[in-house]
């Protein structure tokens, strides 16, 4: 046999162990080392870091709320990629396609399941984890950034689960995002009453982005469909990149000063911590201003995150699978008839997460479309800048005030929440007592803009008392997510025809 | 790290049971999987896929045929059950239109709820088993329809001069000889479909040039007539056409709009058999909750359904109503492209032909019975001023011809007779005509009796006038002549078109039969009016009150 063709078998017989190698080159994960580079050396699991702090892996940290949203987007992701290849996005031939995806395509039905109660789940998650995030006051220095980051994400999450609410062209669809784009339109309400709406109209330009007409039709359908499976899901992606790394680069996730000495030494089972001398250093450290997130600290809190936090992840990660899957299975995704712009749907209602701004839009568009949004926005962009205190940081409800303080402000925030409510409901607002009333002043004054008053009032109040913005804001925020809650639930439950109050749906009056 | 391990094995272990549970589902416990398991075709069982019937220009693709296979295109010879039967032979391929086009329904759909239409949120549920031939009016438009009485009188000739014995009419009648011999003669349940010769009773009669049938006698010419107005009618749905001749006798039209013709008091009903169920009120509807358990309890009793309606009670037989039924549900009128339209949908829609038959007792039938009774009686609704007994003979006796046509063309403006010759919808200048001539033929054919004085003569005192209208009239006809329980005596289509003599006959013989006492007869309950104070009056209302 030729030298040549000798070397080409052996070759070929080390072709499998090589490709091997060369996908794992570190080898197996087995040695501290191994690990370590396991993660760093692989472009997905090197947003992690290689150590995580047994901190972070306690339930009670992050309930998994991050991942249980990642993976409640993966599942849209995949599901969605799959529903694509089905559904045809032009109006009544989208209704068709959605039709024959729910009774013909192999697995449509619970594929189609899985993409909408993942949705849901998605929008739920980022809620709570943002709450989370809010309650251990992790978004304090050096985590500010990613707090704001954050807040794009919930942003990016809103708007596509909205842009997919569309795409079925049905009646609940067409009529959802006719509402949406109306709430979109409601700068309007200021502009009309200073008689400006000809020269300047922001409301109308934005609805007509959004819409691309002047009312929901093939134009907005192109435009969702797009926005959907292609701008946010990338935006998103990205977003989520920077997300994670940030976490990793801000020194993990955030934890108690005092946490090694509350998690005592590591049990005798865990993977221990650094058993070998670093073979590394990082050059580039020289040139990084300040210090980075490990010195001064031991590394003896930390427990290498292959295999601990993979298998948290994976673990939070698979549970998030099983309930979509499961609630797939037993709850079919709502169709309705054929969207017909003639026949409007009788109570129209947006999305469930826009339910809360809904109601308030039946007092004000703008303030309840544009307005208080706005300031929900701004204050949540504001609270790390403000917040530069530092106790209780990584404690659930940590800061002046703590637990007590936040089931108090429930109480204030549900409470003044029903009493708004509930007084506009039951004896109207200003429109009904004082027919004649420029529409500039209930812009100004009506139950969403008091109940902010309210709330706002309420934190100025925490402020002087605790001597803290941390308790100001615990106070402002636990009565936001209650106004909202509240707010969303009327919404959804109560509200029937014309936007009138219901006890249940049974009293509906029959069109 | 346990605790994790542990979540990761459990959530694993049971999403994949969750997988499991789902392609069991897909794959084994289909409904219509498990109908074709249990069919079996000539060469053994049957192959289980989905089937479906594609019309992309209709926008069908019915996958009705998973489940009904033996209604499947290419399937004959199926065994194993009622799924495995063909479908009746019907005048058209199901092939071609798929199933939703007639029977209504959701064809997209493979559950049965689902396709059957019987689940929220689908407008179209199918049309009921007994009402199937409904589904015609999905595309068809059946023009010329007779009256109801029309049609009966020649469904009565037909027996009476025993055409049954050779032909079949819709399953009856014929002759049948297996040991040959004799004739059996064509099936005439489609004879309007397919069309027949004018003249066809003289070809009857001889057949090659010699005398045929002797044994039947002469035909009257009436009785041919009416054999000609039921044969023109078969068209293959005997109780739609019933249902539509009893629709245009009961004087529907009169309120109703169907396809832009009728009047405008009730609603529309060219879509009424289209009607999302899903918004319709069934709170006062006991019984079934669809389309047409709603209209039959709407036809038994209009105002306990739709609280507040102006319909009045038809006092119809049950087998009245189903016919009803069955023409409301046949009223789809189905959006589908002009490529697909049949030639009496084209004729009705594009040409403008009529849908009822238009001579005077149809159209009076349809239009002006609900309102003057179907003999022209008037009638007497809860709630509303009498209707004018129009066929009353003192009426007809006084009134000039262009009276009766121009209250039929221009109506009573302020009163509830519309402008039928002028409005939308309304009647054309022939048939107005018909109608107007029918109205004479209703009483009796009471011909205007010789008047020789000229249309305007009184010449009395219109202020004593004024007074005797204030104690006499103003009660029932309204201060201003207004109108009120008795006729508008201050509208301008009356004032023109009445002569002297039938305001001066009228006020002073009255109309018998109805609320309009003879002023001129001696009452025991009033000083009679002299010739002078009648002439009186008419000058009134001639000058008194915008008269011409």
């Amino acid at each position: 046999m030729s030298p040549g063709l000798s070397v080409f078998l052996e070759n070929l017989r080390a072709a499998p162990r090589r490709a091997y190698e060369a996908t794992f080159r570190s080898g197996p994960p087995t040695s501290d080392r191994t690990r370590s580079t396991f993660v760093f050396g692989n472009v997905f699991l090197h947003l992690h870091p290689v150590r995580t702090h047994r901190w972070s892996l306690r339930w009670s940290t992050t309930m998994g709320l991050g991942i249980i949203t990642f993976a409640a987007f993966l599942i849209t992701l995949v599901t969605g990629v799959l529903l694509m290849f089905y559904y045809k996005p032009y109006p009544d031939v989208a209704y068709d396609s959605i039709k024959d995806i729910h009774f013909v395509v192999p697995t449509g039905r619970f594929m189609r399941n899985i993409h909408r109660w993942a949705a849901n789940v998605m929008v739920i998650a980022v809620l709570l984890h943002m709450a989370r995030a809010f309650y251990t006051a992790a978004y304090r220095k050096p985590r500010e950034f990613n707090w704001l980051i954050g807040m794009a994400l919930l942003v990016v999450t809103l708007g596509l689960s909205f842009t997919g609410y569309l795409l079925p062209w049905d009646q609940l669809a067409y009529w959802a995002i006719t509402i949406g784009a109306n709430i979109a339109q409601s700068p309007r309400e200021v502009t009309d009453a200073l008689q400006i709406t000809d020269r300047f109209d922001p409301g109308g330009l934005q609805k007509l982005l959004l819409l691309g007409s002047d009312q929901v039709g093939e134009e907005a359908l192109i435009r969702f469909f797009l926005l959907h499976v292609m701008v946010l899901p990338l935006a998103l992606v990205l977003l989520a990149a920077v997300h994670f790394w940030r976490i990793r680069k801000d020194g993990g996730l955030v934890r108690p000063a005092n946490a090694d000495e509350r998690l005592g030494p590591a049990p005798l089972e865990t993977y221990p911590v650094f058993t070998e001398a670093p073979h590394k250093t990082y050059q580039l450290a020289a040139i990084v201003k300040g210090k980075t997130a490990a010195v001064g600290r031991g590394p003896e809190g930390t427990v290498p995150s292959m295999p601990h936090l993979f298998y948290a992840e994976a673990g939070v990660a698979m549970l998030t699978v099983l309930v979509c899957l499961g609630l797939a299975l037993f709850l079919d995704a709502p169709l309705k008839e054929l969207a017909n712009p003639g026949v409007p749907e009788n109570p129209a209602k947006a999305p469930w997460y826009f339910l809360g701004l809904q109601e308030l839009v039946a007092f004000s568009a703008f303030m309840g479309g544009i307005g208080i949004p706005g300031i929900v926005l701004l204050g949540l962009g504001l609270i790390p800048f403000l917040d530069r205190e530092e106790a209780g940081t990584g404690e659930w409800f940590g800061g002046p005030g703590g637990l007590p303080l936040v089931l108090r402000s429930i109480v204030v925030g549900l409470g003044s929440a029903v009493l708004v409510d509930g007084i506009a409901i039951r004896y109207g607002w200003l429109r009904e007592w004082f027919p004649k009333i420029p529409q500039l002043v209930v812009t100004l004054v009506n139950p969403g803009t008091v109940l902010t008053f309210i709330y706002a009032a309420y934190s100025i109040y925490l402020v002087k008392k605790y001597g803290s913005t941390r308790a100001g804001a615990l106070g402002l925020f636990t009565c936001f997510l209650c106004g909202f809650a509240l707010l969303t639930l009327v919404g959804s439950y109560f509200r029937g025809p014309n936007w009138s109050f219901y006890w249940s749906p049974a009293d509906w009056p029959v069109h | 790290m346990q605790k994790n391990k542990l979540l990761l094995l459990v959530a694993s272990l049971l999403t994949l049971g969750f997988l499991v549970v789902a392609a069991a589902q897909e794959n084994v416990f289909r409904e219509w999987r498990q109908i074709q398991r249990g069919l079996r075709s000539a060469d053994g069982p049957l192959d289980v896929r989905l089937r479906q019937i594609v019309v992309p220009q209709l926008r069908v693709a019915d996958r009705c045929v998973s489940c009904h296979v033996g209604m499947a295109p290419g399937e004959t010879g199926l065994t194993g059950g009622k799924m495995a039967a063909a479908h009746p032979k019907v005048g058209h391929e199901p092939a071609d239109f798929g199933c939703i086009v007639c029977h209504g329904g959701q064809g997209r759909a493979t559950d049965k709820a689902d396709a059957h239409g019987d689940v929220h949120f689908w407008p179209e549920p199918m049309v009921p088993r007994r009402y199937a031939d409904a589904g015609c009016g999905s595309c068809h438009t059946h023009l010329a329809v007779p009256s109801l009485a029309a049609l009966r009188g020649g469904r009565a000739a037909f027996e009476r001069l025993d055409c049954l014995a050779c032909h079949k009419l819709e399953g009856r009648g014929g002759t049948l000889r297996p040991a040959g011999g004799g004739m059996e003669g064509p099936d005439l349940s489609r004879a309007g479909l397919s069309g027949f010769a004018a003249d066809w009773y003289a070809k009857h009669l001889t057949k090659d040039g010699a005398v045929w049938k002797q044994s039947f006698g002469a035909i009257p010419a009436a009785d041919l007539a009416a054999l000609d107005v039921l044969l023109r009618s078969r068209v293959g749905a005997p109780g739609l056409v019933e249902g539509k001749a009893l629709f245009h006798s009961l004087g529907c039209r009169g309120c109703h709009k169907v396809a832009g013709v009728g009047g405008d008091d009730g609603p529309d009903l060219t879509r009424e058999g289209a009607k999302d169920p899903g918004r319709i009120d069934f709170t006062h509807v006991p019984g079934r909750k669809d389309l047409a358990g709603w209209l039959g309890e709407h036809f038994r009793s209009p105002a306990a359904i739709v609280p507040g309606s102006a319909m009045p009670m038809l006092g119809l037989s049950e087998e009245e109503i189903g016919h009803l039924v069955r023409y409301m549900l046949s009223l789809r009128h189905s959006p589908f492209p002009e490529a697909y339209w049949p030639k009496d949908r084209i004729r009705a829609e594009r040409f403008g032909e009529r849908e009822f038959a238009t001579d005077g007792a149809t159209l009076y039938g349809s239009f002006c019975s609900a309102c003057h009774g179907a003999e022209g009686q008037g009638m007497r609704y809860p709630g509303l001023p009498a209707f004018p007994a129009i066929a009353n003979r003192d009426f007809l006796e006084l009134a000039p011809d262009a009276l009766i046509l121009e209250t039929v063309r221009k109506g009573r403006s302020g009163r509830r007779m519309p402008a039928w010759g002028l409005k939308d919808g309304g009647l054309r200048p022939a048939e107005v005509l018909a109608v107007a001539a029918y109205v004479r033929t209703l009483g009796g054919n009471v011909a205007q009796a010789p008047d020789p004085k000229p249309a305007r003569w009184a010449q009395g005192n219109a202020a004593t006038g004024t007074r005797l209208y204030a104690a006499y009239c103003a009660s029932c006809h309204g201060p201003n002549g207004e109108g009120k329980e008795g006729t508008a005596l201050a509208n301008p289509v009356l004032l023109e078109n009445a002569t002297d003599t039938y305001l001066f006959e009228t006020i002073r013989r009255g109309r018998r039969g109805t609320t309009m006492e003879g002023f001129g007869l001696p009452s025991t309950v009033r000083p009679s009016l002299s010739d002078q104070e009648i002439e009186d009056l008419v000058t009134f209302l001639r000058k008194g009150k915008g008269g011409a």
